[in-house]
């Protein structure tokens, strides 16, 4: 029975499991779960993933949701992953856990929230936030500063000094490619600074071609249909206003 | 090789490093980083952590950073039984999901504590309009473990009937509850979760409730009704605590 992927190509950690799958040459079946029109919230789905996110993987009958355990459990259970991607020595390996633990709480809590409420909730018929969004883009920034100058420190052109990448690069830099939905300014105000963010985006891209573009492509469908909508908190798919703002579910 | 722990008294990473290096016998140094005072951003801390955070180790030239890092790696130190962070790839991999899926759920219990209650204690101002936030995440996960992650045969997380990090880790979390009021409110519908607390703490003890003990004297300290005399005892009580932060 081949793996099944509940992914959603617009969802950061989505696009990691299914860009490390194509390339390790593991076999899928891509089942997708639009968020956009909420199927994460339907009954059939919350069989398979009661948290209702995407992504969720289903092995025979084994079931795992979260990206960061998926892409630990791929890079053990499939044999012809390369090393690099998630190593055996237990050192490096710590290294590569304490950057997914980390990006939780910092990179992932500032990156997906600031594109969600200062550009993506109108696909999702939600009003922009831009209170939320600027608390959003300080965690963003700072993050941004740390992987500049703490993660990408060492010799290598990767995340913890390794010279290959390793999940760890896929997930944050999955993340990064989110802010491709916003404005080119907005977009150099944040990345502008950091020179060996932009260098690592671009050798992570490099390293999972043509997978990572393939996988990438939805996001500019997005801002094209993003950019013919009517403008922000007028459009037809607009709540009404006094509905609550929800923070992303990918 | 000695390993060193950098801690706080109140952080509840901190606690389930070192009650797991106590529960197995694994030798350590622990030193004390003071919050209140900033000691995380000095140059000095920087150096073992440049994200100045709590806990780190330091064992010989290496250095980590993050908890749930630091747990599994210390998982495969000798003697540590495979229950704790099993070897079957399929069984790690959920207890994985637990871990990774704590930081945007259960985590928010310690910013709930601070904003609602504890910022005091470490010099810094409540936040009561976070606090109503933080206060809904953390009722939806403690209803996500009782409903969810303590389903099964066994008395611990994913239904195991041995405790693993993930066990240890959000029990832990949890016991920050201790420093509010409404702690009693807040946990008292989840009878599952309640029982599976004390488990997580029987299978850890005595160290467990040694970790904890500066939470209940803190607790007690700062809950008494008092005379004017039990006042000025409770007050001096409350700064010798104070300053171990």
């Amino acid at each position: 029975m081949v793996l099944k992927l509940y992914v959603d190509r617009l969802s950061q950690p989505s696009r990691a499991v299914l860009i490390f799958c194509k390339a390790n040459g593991i076999e899928f079946d891509e089942v997708l779960v639009d968020v956009a029109k909420g199927q994460q919230r339907s009954p059939e789905y919350a069989e398979i993933n009661p948290m209702k996110n995407v992504p969720a993987i289903v092995d025979g009958r084994f079931k795992l949701f979260e990206s960061h355990a998926i892409l630990v459990y791929l890079a053990c259970a499939f044999p012809g992953v390369a090393e690099h991607w998630y190593p055996a020595d237990l050192s490096r390996r710590a290294k590569i856990d304490s950057v997914l633990h980390w990006h939780h709480s910092n990179l992932r809590a500032g990156a997906a929230p600031y594109v969600f409420n200062a550009r993506l909730a109108p696909i999702f018929g939600l009003p922009l936030n831009p209170r939320v969004a600027a608390r959003a883009e300080k965690l963003l920034s700072g993050s941004l500063a740390k992987i500049e100058s703490i993660w990408l420190k060492g010799k290598g052109r990767f995340l913890v000094g390794s010279s290959q990448p390793s999940i760890a690069d896929l997930s944050l830099v999955c993340e990064i490619m989110q802010l491709e939905l916003l404005d080119k300014e907005d977009r150099n105000r944040l990345l502008g600074p950091h020179k060996k963010v932009q260098q690592w985006i671009e050798d992570t891209r490099h390293a999972t071609r043509p997978y990572f573009d393939e996988m990438h492509n939805i996001l500019f469908k997005v801002k094209e249909k993003l950019a013919r909508m009517p403008a922000e908190g007028a459009t037809s798919k607009t709540l009404a206003g006094n509905k609550k703002q929800i923070l992303s579910k990918m | 090789m000695k390993l060193q722990i950098y801690k706080h008294c109140l952080s509840q990473p901190s606690h389930a490093v070192i009650i797991f290096c106590k529960l197995h016998q694994i030798e350590f140094e622990e030193i004390e980083i003071s919050l209140a005072n900033g000691q995380q951003y000095t140059p000095e801390y920087k150096v073992i952590n440049p994200m100045g955070k709590l806990p780190a180790i330091v064992h010989g030239t290496y250095k980590l950073s993050e908890s749930h890092a630091i747990l599994i790696y210390l998982a495969s130190f000798p003697g540590v039984a495979d229950h704790w962070y099993p070897s079957d790839i399929q069984k790690r991999a959920k207890i994985q999901s637990v871990l990774d899926w704590h930081h945007s759920n259960l985590r928010q219990t310690a910013a709930y504590v601070m904003n609602s209650s504890a910022a005091p204690l470490l010099r810094r101002k409540l936040n009561l309009e976070a606090a109503v936030i933080n206060r809904k995440v953390l009722l939806k996960s403690l209803k996500m473990i009782e409903n969810f992650w303590l389903n099964g045969d066994g008395k611990f997380l994913l239904g195991n009937s041995q405790p693993s990090i993930a066990d240890l880790s959000l029990a832990c979390e949890i016991m920050l509850l201790e420093l509010v009021p409404d702690r009693d409110q807040i946990l008292s519908p989840y009878k599952k979760v309640l029982q599976w607390i004390e488990d997580t703490r029987n299978a850890t003890n005595p160290f467990f409730d040694e970790l904890h003990s500066l939470m209940f004297e803190l607790k007690a300290v700062l809950t008494v009704e008092s005379s004017v005399a039990e006042h000025s005892e409770a007050r001096r009580k409350l700064r010798t605590l104070l300053s171990k932060l």
